[in-house]
């Protein structure tokens, strides 16, 4: 945490504090050697928030590209059917 | 406060539109998204395979649709008819799942827009997060809650 504190104009209570909230919120994780706790960034869950929309995304572009050409062969197959009626 | 509580109301940073003009009428659209033997055949990206699981649709019915990639991952879709307006309004809870059922993606509501232009249709397609959406259902997702707290941490250490 003296570590991490050192760049910061911040007291290390308050250090300690911010952590603390990072880590409640699953964004680290903290592991317990005697005085010395080192943090590590999960970037997991906040990488999953940014990445759903995407993926979700690509999906429907993709599936309405095929619905696109569906559609239009559904038409000419309709055409024919007419015509020969 | 402030920002905490715009991580979970303010839809815009969780929401998908996606606006397609298809040159079909509006009743033919309508047919290939709702009626299975049409759906299977462009269900998912090229290549993907899909069949129908169940196809409840009306206002409180359930979906659940099996696709199969070209590389052969599985993939379910699943979800409950909220609202069904033929031929112009779909409202529906929407969310990936593996095989069992289990959430894979954040759960979304799904809302389709069927537009009337004559020989052509525009269709508006919205996603939503789930979470977001004031008629939820009892549901949480851990994620969601994460990023409530880092809007929580942020505002708490800005101030």
């Amino acid at each position: 945490m003296t570590e991490l504190a050192a760049p910061f104009a911040m007291s290390l209570p308050a250090v300690s504090k911010h952590l603390k909230v990072l880590e409640r919120a699953g964004l680290i994780a903290r592991g317990r050697e005697a005085q010395w706790r080192p943090c590590r960034l999960e970037a997991r869950p906040l990488k999953d928030a940014f990445n759903w929309l995407e993926h979700y995304r690509r999906f429907w572009e993709q599936s309405l590209d095929r619905l696109d050409a569906y559609l239009h062969e559904l038409q000419v197959k309709e055409k024919k059917n007419g015509r020969r009626k | 406060m402030a920002a905490g509580s715009n991580a979970a109301t303010q839809p815009e940073e969780f929401e998908l539109v996606i606006t397609r003009l298809f040159d079909a009428p509006r009743a033919l659209v309508w047919k290939a998204w709702t009626e299975p033997e049409h759906r299977v055949r462009w269900m998912g990206p090229q290549g993907f395979t899909g069949s129908i699981v169940k196809m409840d649709l009306r206002s409180g019915g359930a979906y659940r649709f099996h696709l199969r990639s070209a590389d052969g991952a599985d993939l379910w879709q699943q979800g409950v008819y909220r609202e069904v307006v033929e031929p112009k309004r779909l409202v529906c809870t929407y969310v990936w799942t593996d095989a069992e059922g289990n959430p894979t993606q954040p759960e979304t509501l799904l809302t389709l827009t069927f537009e009337d232009l004559g020989l052509k249709t525009r269709l508006t397609l919205h996603q939503v997060l789930f979470e977001s959406v004031p008629a939820r259902d009892s549901h949480h997702g851990g994620w969601t809650s994460s990023l409530e707290r880092l809007a929580e941490y942020l505002a708490k250490s800005l101030s």
